[in-house]
């Protein structure tokens, strides 16, 4: 009971002090909560809108489901409308409808602009049925009638300024059609970013399958008192067996949940990974606290000791305050990270995804992993502080001392530290010289934590030579004020160390992130320059495949001299040897193609793959099955027949492009695959004609000037997005690692203003003795920035060197280039002392607005 | 005169709480002299000197560091006022722990920007008899050792007052006897000016002359006294505090 009061009146007394260490804890804590609201809220969104959107059963043909990866002719799996009747025919069944869906079409508005969503969410186009009355209202104007009306969903219409009678182009595999809005309808539940456009059945039909009297599923409602399993058992047996897939509506639901939930959960996890690099920070800054807090009242709990309490009592209490500090941060936490959640949603609707606050999802479970994560990590950081508090001998009451420093850096530290970074530079070493990638991944992850662990551990030994040096560098110029600087940072190397390491771990990953980053650039345009020899480069933004249609104009721009088309197409392959790999891709061209993109060969000439029923492997696979040219493979193409293709060349694997890929030409895939069954267009390539470039660039952008969903680039142009998208990859990364760098300052500053409190005598004698507030100030600023650049020194270089090995390790799939981004690690280390700055604003304010009279008034 | 206070007033709070800490008082400090202010707890003495030194602002009146007039100075020029005019010895912490036993005597010199004079630092040095252990740290000095370089650090800047604060109120008396013996002959050998708070009569007859405060006021002095006068002067306070 009196453990407990004291912890209280201790934790009140200082919870000036503890603010810093709360505001971390609220942070991670608000970070892991804020990530689990939001993606449950995302969850609710994507469950509600498909139990609105599925029907009691669908009926759909069998493969249409699990071959969304594989490439597609672009035209939808479809069955006869005879279905539908038989269908209904079933018993207990109220009503069946044929319906028509399809999510390969681009829609773009009278001025050629793509009206679908910018999230990454579908676009779709399909037949207005009764089954989409469940889950919308028309809100304005009516459904389509004809072939020249169409509907669009609300949401697109607002965002897009879309108005009945306005003009919408669908492109889909089948060709363009253009119709005028007759109406508007909206989600009754949230649309998360769909973009819909509705075609009466037979538009839909003929527009999106190429055929009327066709549908893509069957929507099945119940009669009164049937059960949804039942009816599925009733149509089964209404049906050809085994023809069909059919579903009730928890399960359409279950298998688009699935679909989705793999991308939620990918984002859910890398989230909380980054909250869980906030926390790693949270606890130097936790354990820098309580350590100084104890030192600090060294005399206190001597005294304490000395009328008798027990080194446990005393162990406790520390402890009991750092129980009420994860408490009181979890709770705020767990607050915030509701408030955190809704800022997402607002961020989310920012780049289109809507989301409504009405759906925002707390579980249960939310607060109490919220509340557990804060309170554990706390009193695990307050751990080693709370033991050194117990060893505080009562003799330490009657010293005069008012806070001894902890001595300098242990040699036992030292050991440990240099050992444990020995053996992780030794991993990354054989990382970085492993010949297979799945075994290095293990030896860079092993090194990776291992060396930063032996940094944290050696810090503080490191950080008296580190802080010397800068300070011969920077600081002497700044004569005594400067000196002292530099020996207060020197005077507690374990507390500099972790202040450091906290903010060495952010700025490790961020310069690891961006030495592999660059590299990957740098291997990229360096392969480019090496390999490609096409001129032009027309791709999809969004990864959809070039309509037949967009092909054809392409084909008719000037100034050419040669067009390349690739498509992907999947396959099962047979050895010579009998045995058969399943889904195997591979890569149909025109035979242009071996001049657009050179590779070497082991064996062969690359043309030759481009002959009548021949083709082309990788060394690679060619080795795992004991393959050479000459060899015949069965291949059974994916919606079409087997063929026995010769091997006329073997590819040697070694870059970045097309790794792996097999080869054959587009007039041997049509032999064996019916002529809609074909694949769309990938990607294609275009070389001028010579000396023409300029003309051809500009034609093949005017002949894409009604397809605003593709874009040609030169090889320019190409570098430059490829280095924007590796940019904002990094940038969305570096923006998540900020939140454990915010959390490394608020370390510094923490260090800093307990440093000041601690001082206050010393300061007070220095400004007795004339020193100046400006001068005052500037002292805290340079331990300050000493204190950051020396984290930042440690991660930088710890950073580069996980960075150099990742690339040397994914050398072997293509990451030839090492490339250090000396900007980038120039500005970061520039940066940091600028952090150092900033975070010594406040407690160097303070400390000179201190009284000089109370600070050196004696006890 | 090196310094000179008029009627000044030192009050905390207002209204009904109002302590006058300092009440209407006048003082010349002569230069070259050695002064000591004495008085019960609570007479205002470390008041009277925290003001004189421009370490406390005054409610009403003047002081007057020879011609300048330091009340009302702002903070910057009060510090500079501190830094370049004006020496200080504190009963304990009077040393930064991180810098060494001559980094500290020349701190005030530094900070100020100024070469120390060379001669007169190692004879301030050689005086308070700290040769070998310049190159300490505090905490490898005794408390004696680091009073000396408190003095030393006084010293060493030449100042034209030094203003003492209980400046052997933490040592023994063979450590004290040395400390008071350098200050006693910087100001005999060096015509140094020195202003002392003590409540001990053996470290008072080292001075010049000896104010007497009690409630805020000036209520007595004596020259070149003794320590049993003084020690017989302040068992009358002693006595009159138990009458009243």
């Amino acid at each position: 009971m009196t453990v407990l009061k004291t912890s209280m009146r201790n934790f009140l007394a200082h919870k000036g002090r503890m603010a810093l260490s709360a505001v971390a804890v609220i942070l991670s804590v608000a970070f892991v909560c804020g990530t689990l609201v939001f993606s449950d809220t995302m969850s609710t969104t994507f469950d509600k809108l498909f139990a609105a959107t599925s029907a009691d059963v669908t009926v759909s043909p069998k493969s249409a489901e699990g071959a969304g990866q594989a490439p597609s002719s672009g035209k939808p799996e479809s069955m006869p409308a005879s279905v539908v009747s038989r269908a209904r025919k079933a018993e207990g069944v109220k009503t069946a409808e044929g319906a028509v869906s399809s999510e390969s079409v681009t829609v773009v508005n009278s001025e050629n602009k793509d009206v679908g969503p910018t999230s990454g969410g579908p676009t779709i186009a399909g037949n207005w049925t009764h089954n989409d009355l469940r889950s919308m209202d028309i809100t304005s104007g009516h459904a389509p009638r004809g072939p020249t009306e169409a509907m669009i969903d609300a949401d697109t219409a607002d965002k897009h300024d879309l108005k009945i009678g306005d003009e919408l182009r669908t492109i889909a595999a089948t060709g363009d059609h253009t119709a005028k809005i007759s109406g508007i309808a909206a989600f009754k539940v949230t649309n998360p970013g769909a973009t819909i456009v509705y075609f009466d059945t037979e538009t839909a039909q003929r527009e999106l399958l190429g055929a009327t009297g066709r549908f893509t599923h069957v929507s099945l409602t119940a009669a009164a008192g049937v059960s949804d399993t039942a009816l599925k058992a009733n149509v089964a047996s209404a049906l050809d067996k085994g023809a069909y897939d059919i579903k009730t509506q928890k399960e359409t639901a279950d298998d688009n949940r699935k679909s989705v939930g793999s991308f939620l959960d990918v984002m859910k996890y890398a989230m909380l990974g980054f909250a869980g690099i906030a926390f790693l920070v949270g606890i130097f800054l936790i354990i820098n606290t309580f350590s100084m807090l104890v030192a600090q009242r060294t005399r206190e709990i001597g005294l304490m000791r000395a009328i008798g309490s027990s080194r446990k009592q005393v162990n406790r209490s520390v402890l009991t305050e750092a129980v009420l500090l994860g408490v009181v941060g979890s709770v705020l936490g767990v607050g915030a990270g509701i408030g955190l959640a809704v800022g997402l949603m607002k961020l989310m609707s920012g780049v289109g995804m809507e989301l409504s606050t009405g759906d925002l999802t707390v579980n249960w479970t939310t607060p109490v992993v919220g509340m557990v994560l804060g309170v554990v990590v706390t009193v695990l950081a307050a751990y080693l502080p709370a033991r050194r508090a117990g060893k505080v001998s009562p003799m330490a009451a009657l010293r005069d001392a008012g806070t001894p420093a902890d001595g300098r850096a242990s040699t036992l530290r030292a050991v440990i530290g240099l050992v444990l970074t020995g053996a992780g530079a030794f991993g990354l070493y054989t990382a970085s010289q492993a010949d297979k990638a799945s075994e290095g991944s293990l030896f860079l992850g092993g090194g990776v934590v291992l060396t930063l662990v032996g940094f944290v551990v050696v810090g503080p030994v490191l950080a008296s030579g580190v802080v010397r040096v800068f300070s011969a560098v920077l600081l002497r110029a700044f004569g005594p004020v400067g000196r002292m600087a530099e020996r207060n940072a020197l005077r507690n190397p374990r507390r500099t160390g972790a202040t450091g390491a906290a903010l060495m771990i952010g700025l490790a990953l961020v310069a690891c992130l961006s030495v592999v980053g660059s590299s990957m650039v740098a291997s990229a345009t360096d392969e480019l320059d090496k390999s490609v020899g096409a001129d032009f480069i027309v791709q999809s933004d969004k990864g959809a495949p070039i309509t037949a249609k967009a092909a054809a104009s392409l084909k008719k721009a000037e100034h050419i001299g040669h067009i390349t088309r690739l498509k992907g197409v999947e396959a099962d392959m047979t050895t010579p040897g009998g045995k058969t790999v399943d889904e195997v891709s591979l890569s149909a061209a025109d035979p242009t193609y071996a001049k657009d993109l050179r590779r070497e060969t082991v064996a062969g000439e690359l043309s030759a793959a481009y002959g009548k029923n021949a083709m082309s492997v990788g060394d690679k696979f060619a080795e795992k099955h004991g393959l050479g040219v000459g060899d015949e493979l069965k291949v059974a193409f994916a919606h079409g027949r087997t063929a026995d293709l010769r091997i006329a060349a073997v590819t040697k694997d070694d870059g970045a492009l097309d790794n792996g890929a097999m080869y054959l030409s587009i007039s041997t895939l049509e032999k064996y695959v019916p002529a809609d069954r074909i694949t769309q267009n990938e990607i294609m390539f275009a070389t001028a004609a010579k000396g023409q470039e300029e003309a051809a660039y500009q034609s093949l952008k005017d002949a894409l000037a009604a397809y605003p969903q593709y874009k040609v680039m030169d090889q320019t142009d190409f570098k430059e997005t490829l280095k924007d998208q590796v940019g904002q990859l990094l940038n969305m990364v570096y923006g998540l690692l900020g939140l454990a760098i915010i959390v490394a300052i608020l370390g510094v500053v923490n260090t800093l203003a307990l440093s000041v409190v601690e001082r206050t005598r010393e300061i007070g004698l220095m400004r007795a003795i004339g020193l100046s507030r400006r001068q005052l100030r500037r002292m805290i600023r340079m331990e300050s920035v000493v204190i950051a650049l020396f984290g930042a020194l440690l991660g930088l270089g710890l950073g580069m060197g996980w960075g150099a090995t990742a690339q040397k390790l994914l050398a072997l799939e293509g990451l030839k280039v090492l490339e250090i981004p000396w900007p980038t690690i120039i500005a970061v280390f520039v940066g940091s002392a600028f952090v150092g700055l900033f975070a010594a604003l406040v407690p160097a304010f303070r400390a000179g607005r201190m009284n000089v009279l109370n600070a050196i008034a004696t006890e | 005169m090196a310094a000179r206070a008029r009627q000044v007033v030192k009050a905390y709070g207002s209204g009904e709480t109002r302590v006058v800490a300092l009440d209407h008082i006048d003082v010349d400090i002569a230069r070259g002299q050695f002064t000591a202010i004495m008085g019960p707890s609570g007479s205002g003495k470390s008041t009277l000197m925290h003001c004189l030194a421009g370490l406390d602002t005054v409610s009403s009146g003047q002081i007057h560091l020879d011609e300048t007039e330091i009340t009302g100075l702002k903070d910057k020029k009060l510090t500079q006022l501190r830094r370049d005019r004006i020496g200080f010895i504190f009963q304990a912490f009077n040393l930064l722990p991180t810098l060494n036993a001559i980094e500290n005597i020349t701190l005030p010199m530094d900070i100020a920007g100024r070469k120390p004079d060379r001669g007169w630092l190692d004879q301030v040095v050689e005086t308070v008899g700290l040769a070998g252990r310049l190159k300490h740290r505090p905490t490898e000095l005794s408390g004696g050792q680091q009073q000396r370089v408190a003095v030393a650090r006084a010293l060493a800047s030449r100042p034209e007052i030094i203003f003492g604060d209980e400046p052997t109120g933490n040592l023994d008396s063979r450590a004290g006897a040395e400390v008071l013996g350098f200050l006693r002959r910087s100001v005999t050998e060096l015509g140094q000016t020195i202003v002392m708070v003590t409540h001990d009569p053996v470290a008072a007859s080292y001075a010049d002359r000896v104010l007497y405060l009690a409630d805020g006021r000036i209520v007595d002095e004596m020259h070149h006294p003794t320590a049993d006068q003084v020690l017989d002067r302040m068992k009358s306070f002693d006595a009159r505090g138990r009458t009243s």
